[in-house]
């Protein structure tokens, strides 16, 4: 009868807002938005609810704002970990919360801070709220609506067959060792730095492997969605060989890679990925973005490479739950008759 | 854009020669060789050159008591900015102005300053004189996290945003202001936020990677240079020395000062070219030995130069 | 020609902005509405905004912007509406404009115009009426300048705006509609000069700005009784004229001293002090002071009327020095 929340006070603030025309997700909004989660998973009586600490103090700032008004009787906890404000943060909180047992982890951020849970969560179900930058993954949903899911699958509400779906996601080989994930897409690119991490350059972009494609997305996932449309449970991603804007590429795909970035990206060649497939990175030394972010950096002389797996993260999938819930009549009450009037 | 090996040499060498001016000031000051007050930059190098790596001529920058930094970022003298803190005739101000008024107008480095703060509303105007004159220079405020809580800062951006000033506020948020840690100064972390406020571009960016802050600097002078306005961008750093040399640091933890040590901005770009095949182990230390060899001139500069003479006191006061 | 205070500054504005394209003009309300008191009036029509910038209400943006563009080049005028809000800019001015050349080694130059408003008379009471002349006085770096008649505002504007130096120029909002002669065509009037108003052998009255009008007044009404006043105008505080003040006071031999300020710490114990350092001998009776009372300037009429110096309190004064 628990559930964690991981929220990115980092999320929402990249260079994106400059490069392209992405908006800032201010920290006390995000305050916000977790206040509503627990007053959904409350009113569901869920007994605990995990934070993970972080520089921000979400926790401590989301009860402080609700002491006056409204008595929770959820338990609210911080997980006991020291934390670095790097992204391992969210990893390690992600395990920790996996070992308390929680029912799923809510996040909030955008593709780069569920790449990070995920690598903590195990089997654990994700529930992902947007506010980052590029959110293929999460989804845009009010914080009530996201605490009531939550709570359908913690109490018991709804089963986890009825809520849960599976995702797919890249795993990503060093010189034949897994050296990290992606949920969304793995970018090559002619770089040298991590730099200030966005992808916003297309002409440095070299080879994209993706586990969605879809136009209705913004990122690299729309290159892909340009070329055809992959859903999130179809058995299938795919690899597109990117061509330089001077080559001869004969397709080119008009596709909006960051919030208001509609760029021409010319491709050379693309092909389905089966699971299990693992193709190669061409170029050597590179920087390889994972979910929309400069990550990786592959020096001279090492090989990487890139897998499609069926086995990403589970996410619960709101829609269906609240549904489910819905039918079973756990949202109905029905008010007693007094007695003797039939 | 991306700037060539060069240019990347050039960044590692400025990065290098603050750091070793830096450090020969604080045995200097030790030692009592130097006078007054100084607040040193080391740890912080990557803001001020992945920012003055990207300026022209025409460019204007406002800086903070923090400020040799930004002086030799812009391309300052470290013999005349090291006879300055000295208080020799031979500094960029004659002596007058000291660690905290180091400035360089002829390079377009509109001084250090001993209030904090004061350099958000100067750079604007100076942003300002460039628009008005339409020479395509922009203008930098450095700042830190203590004076986004000040009325400068508001007023300047709001005044930026609603001229559209080429104007870029970089506030290096180094965590603590003064002693106050930043969780018990503002009730936000992230002070790109506040550019919410003023309906103009606000990002975070990890500032103790030079790159990072180079490519977010690039693209807000782009930006400003296209008369599109100011941006503010957010460098998270910090820094290694206290506040002020003698400033023992009872607010903050060694073990935390020696967690942000392990993400020197230095080391960090040094290994990202090496491993980059970039530059070469032999060429890094070979700058090494040059920057160590032009600090120890600066300071021989410094010290041979004399002191002002007494004459000096009340000149300078008025122009002609 | 004959013209108001208000007209003159605004003809020394048009002047300048007209000869050097370095000339602009910011500050509150200074362009469509054409200032609080219509000084600027007419300029944003014929300059554009520009060169006639309308401010948000943040005086610390204005001046500190302004000092900022004067080093990086440009030639600033700024509009304090009142000169009670310079506290709200006080660092831009003090710290920064009055002390950047020296402290960059003399190596920037500043050339700043601040105007602003003082004085009592309107009702505007306590935050919109005080004379806070003597606090840029004590401002290395600063020129102090205070003009009391349209001439001498037009010939001193035109030369603030062409010094190197920041400069703040302290109109009187009750000089605005007095008139007077104004010369033809361009022409400037130094800072440090003195103005001696009325020549007189028996006293030597030093007033300032509005009060140099007052002076005036009383000097007549004691010429009907014998005593000859010389009415001296030191038009500029920063610098100042001490041989003018020094010979009218070795002629006369008494020294009345009138500012509208509170008399604790204002101009005129500047003024006494370098008569007691370099004219001691010249004086026949002790300096006086005629200003007004340590107090913040009250809102009430009659008590606003009573905290101003009046001709009759100056008439007092000199009468007591015989």
């Amino acid at each position: 009868m628990s559930v964690g929340i991981i929220a990115n006070p980092a999320s929402g603030k990249d260079i994106r807002r400059l490069v392209a025309h992405a908006t800032v997700f201010d920290n006390n909004e995000k305050a916000n938005l977790i206040r509503r989660i627990l007053l959904g998973l409350d009113s569901l009586g869920v007994r605990r609810v995990w934070f993970m600490p972080d520089y921000f103090g979400f926790y401590q700032r989301v009860l402080d704002s609700l002491a006056g008004r409204c008595r929770l009787a959820l338990e609210a906890r911080l997980l006991d970990m020291k934390i670095n404000a790097s992204q391992d943060d969210s990893r390690r909180a992600a395990e920790m919360m996996a070992a308390a047992g929680v029912s799923c982890i809510i996040t909030l951020g955008g593709d780069g801070t569920n790449r990070v849970v995920a690598k903590g969560a195990g089997n654990i179900p994700l529930l992902p709220v947007s506010t980052g930058t590029n959110n293929v993954f999460p989804v845009m949903v009010e914080g009530t609506v996201a605490g009531l899911a939550a709570g359908l699958l913690a109490t018991g509400a709804v089963e986890p067959e009825e809520a849960l779906q599976r995702t797919k996601m890249l795993v990503i080989y060093i010189n034949g060792r897994p050296a990290d994930i992606a949920l969304i897409d793995a970018v090559v690119l002619a770089d040298r730095f991590t730099g200030s991490r966005a992808v916003w350059d297309a002409s440095k972009i070299r080879q994209i492997a993706a586990t969605r494609g879809s136009t209705a997305c913004i990122g690299i996932a729309s290159v892909v969605g340009g070329l055809r449309h992959i859903g999130p449970a179809e058995p299938c991603g795919m690899h597109v060989i990117v061509g330089s804007p001077t080559g001869d590429a004969a397709v080119s795909v008009r596709a909006a890679i960051g919030p208001g970035l509609i760029k021409r990206v010319p491709v050379v060649a693309y092909h389905l990925l089966q699971p299990g497939q693992r193709i190669q990175v061409l170029e050597s030394p590179c920087v390889i973005a994972l979910d929309g972010e400069r990550e990786l950096r592959i020096n001279a002389g090492d090989s990487a490479e890139i897998e499609l797996s069926m086995e990403g993260p589970w996410v619960v999938d709101i829609d269906r739950t609240l549904a489910a819930a819905a039918a079973r009549g756990v949202f109905r009450e029905h008010r007693e008759r007094p007695a003797g009037n039939k | 854009m991306a700037p060539n090996k060069e240019e990347m040499l050039d960044m590692y060498r400025k990065m290098l020669l603050i750091r070793e001016f830096e450090e020969t000031v604080a045995n200097l000051f030790s030692q009592g060789q130097i006078p007054g007050f100084v607040h040193l930059y080391v740890g912080e190098e990557a803001v001020a050159v992945g920012v003055c790596s990207n300026l022209g001529d025409k460019d204007y920058i406002a800086s903070t008591h923090r400020g040799h930094g930004h002086g030799i970022a812009r391309g300052a003298s470290v013999e005349k900015m090291m006879a300055e803190i000295f208080g020799k005739i031979d500094g960029y101000c004659k002596g007058k102005g000291g660690s905290m008024h180091i400035a360089a107008v002829e390079l377009g480095f509109l001084g250090a300053n001993g209030i904090v703060g004061a350099g958000l509303p100067l750079a604007a105007g100076a942003a300002f004189a460039n628009k008005y004159l339409k020479n395509g220079g922009v203008a930098v405020c450095f700042f830190g996290d203590g004076a986004s809580n000040r009325a400068t800062f508001h007023e300047a951006l709001n005044l930026a945003s609603i001229w559209k000033l080429p104007v870029i506020f970089v506030c290096e948020n180094n965590m603590y202001g003064i002693s106050m840690s930043q969780e018990r100064h503002q009730n936000i972390n992230d002070i790109a936020d506040r550019a919410v406020a003023y309906g103009i571009p606000g990002v975070s960016v990890d500032g103790n990677d030079v790159m990072a802050v180079y490519e977010a600097a690039a693209e807000a002078i782009k930006r400003a240079r296209a008369g599109e306005g100011p941006t503010l961008i957010e460098c998270k750093t910090y820094r290694f020395r206290g506040h002020f040399e003698g400033d023992a640091c009872v607010y903050r933890s060694e073990e935390e000062v020696n967690e942000w040590k392990k993400k020197c901005p230095i080391q960090r770009f040094g290994t990202s070219l090496l491993e980059m095949n970039i530059a070469s182990r032999e060429e890094l230390d070979a700058i090494s030995a040059e920057v160590k060899e032009q600090i120890k001139n600066a300071v021989e500069f410094a010290r041979k130069s004399p002191y002002p003479d007494v004459s000096e006191l009340t000149t300078d006061v008025y122009c002609d | 020609m004959e013209m108001t205070y208000s007209q003159a500054i605004n003809a020394a504005l048009r002047e300048e902005m007209k000869r050097d394209d370095t000339v602009y003009i910011l500050g509150e309300d200074v362009g469509i509405f054409g200032g609080c008191f219509g000084v600027t009036a007419g300029l944003i029509q014929e300059f554009g905004p520009e060169r006639v910038l309308d401010t948000p209400i943040s005086e610390t943006a204005i001046v500190g912007s302004a000092v900022g563009a004067a080093a990086a080049g440009l030639r600033p005028v700024a509009e304090i509406m009142f000169m009670d809000f310079m506290t709200v800019c006080m660092d831009e001015f003090f710290n920064q404009a009055a002390k950047m050349r020296y402290m960059f080694g003399g190596k920037v130059k500043v050339p700043l115009t601040l105007r602003t408003v003082c004085g009592a008379g309107l009702g505007a009471a306590a935050q919109h009426s005080q004379s806070l002349e003597a606090w840029f006085t004590h401002m290395p770096g600063v020129k102090v300048v205070m003009p009391s008649t349209p001439a001498d505002a037009k010939g001193l504007l035109v030369s603030s705006i062409r010094d190197d130096n920041p400069v703040i120029f302290i109109e009187h909002k009750m000089l605005y509609g007095v008139t007077g002669e104004v010369p033809e065509g361009e022409y400037t009037i130094p800072l440090g000069k003195a103005d001696i108003k009325r020549e007189g052998r028996d006293v030597t009255v030093v007033a300032t700005s509005l009060m140099v009008h007052r002076a005036l007044v009383a000097a007549e009404t004691l010429a009907g009784e014998g005593i000859e006043v010389e009415v001296v105008d030191p038009r500029t505080l920063v610098p100042f004229d001490k041989e003018t003040l020094l010979q009218s006071v070795e002629k006369t031999g008494r020294l009345v001293i009138v500012h509208e300020a509170v008399k604790n710490s204002g101009f005129g114990a500047e003024i006494a002090a370098i008569v007691a350092e370099e004219g001691f001998d010249f004086l026949d009776a002790p300096v006086k002071r005629v200003a007004a009372p340590f107090a913040p300037v009250p809102f009430s009429p009659p008590l606003e009327a009573a905290y101003v110096p009046s001709e009759e309190k100056i008439i007092e004064a000199i009468k007591s020095l015989f």
